[in-house]
């Protein structure tokens, strides 16, 4: 049997994954547990490119470190940025 | 006798592309990270404002937008899977799907800006609009430029300009439009639902 995991059903996944953020979004009306919710579908989706789009899985820890680096602080920044707001 | 080679690490692969695209690659989303992170400081100087600004704009063409980014860059993905191959009439049908997913998601920005622009919204209008407005046109610039690459690079495919052995150009441009989506990735959920 095939992996499940593959770029056909990471395709698939990425897409629920907004769908579900625009819906938690749309009828949580806002909140800590759906800002949360979202972020970590983007966090999750953002992983989705850069390991199996990006094709960055196996590459040196230096360019791994980049770009994991990046998507992790701008999620843990915007994150901080909205606790303190509410 | 053991084979040295044998307990040597696996060598780490290299990038895939041309090297010089990773690194105007890092310095893009170095520059639209800082604005990510000046947008969600600004939000918290700007709650209300914010919050309020935030629901006149079309979530749903911001969630259709995704939805085409998102498929565009699987597209590439397919194409690149293609060439590998040796399959060039697949990849170049797979980077004109990817085409015209770009092309879908830059009629509905417009459509967006079109609607923005006759309510007379501008980038002085408020705070929140100068960076939804610097932000997206920024990102909508990217658009276009990716498209652009892979447009040539679908070009050269047809000329026969590469093979399952020269496919250098086909990942660089894959990995321009992964970059292009995985910036909207944030982009839509920071600026268009979180609240």
């Amino acid at each position: 049997m095939k992996s499940l995991y593959n770029v056909h059903t990471i395709w698939l996944l990425m897409m629920l994954l907004t769908a579900a953020s625009y819906f938690v979004g749309d009828l949580g009306k806002g909140g800590w547990l759906a800002m949360l919710f979202v972020l970590v579908a983007a966090f999750i989706k953002g992983v989705f490119i850069i390991r199996d789009f990006m094709e960055l899985k196996g590459v040196s820890l230096l360019w791994r470190a980049i770009m994991y680096g990046w998507l992790w602080v701008v999620c843990i920044s915007i994150s901080i940025a909205y606790f303190v707001s509410v | 006798m053991m084979n040295p080679s044998a307990s040597s690490k696996p060598e780490a692969k290299l990038l895939p592309g041309d090297l010089a695209i990773w690194f105007f690659i890092f310095m893009e989303l170095l520059v639209f990270g800082i604005f990510f992170i000046i947008y969600a400081v600004m939000r918290i100087e700007n709650i209300e404002l914010f919050n309020e600004y935030q629901q006149t704009l079309n979530r749903e063409l911001g969630l259709a937008n995704t939805l085409l980014l998102i498929s565009s860059s699987y597209f590439v993905v397919r194409a690149v899977q293609a060439i590998r191959h040796n399959n060039v009439a697949s990849c170049i049908h797979w980077l004109y799907a990817a085409l015209a997913g770009g092309t879908g998601f830059l009629i509905l920005k417009s459509l967006e800006y079109h609607d923005k622009f006759s309510a007379g919204i501008s980038l002085s209008t408020n705070t929140f609009y100068m960076f939804y407005l610097s932000l997206t046109l920024f990102h909508f610039l990217h658009v276009v430029l990716g498209m652009l690459i892979l447009f040539a690079v679908a070009i050269k495919a047809k000329r026969g300009a590469y093979s399952s052995v020269n496919h250098t150009g086909v990942e660089t441009a894959a990995s321009y439009w992964h970059m292009v989506d995985l910036v909207w990735i944030i982009l839509f959920p920071l600026v268009y639902i979180i609240r």
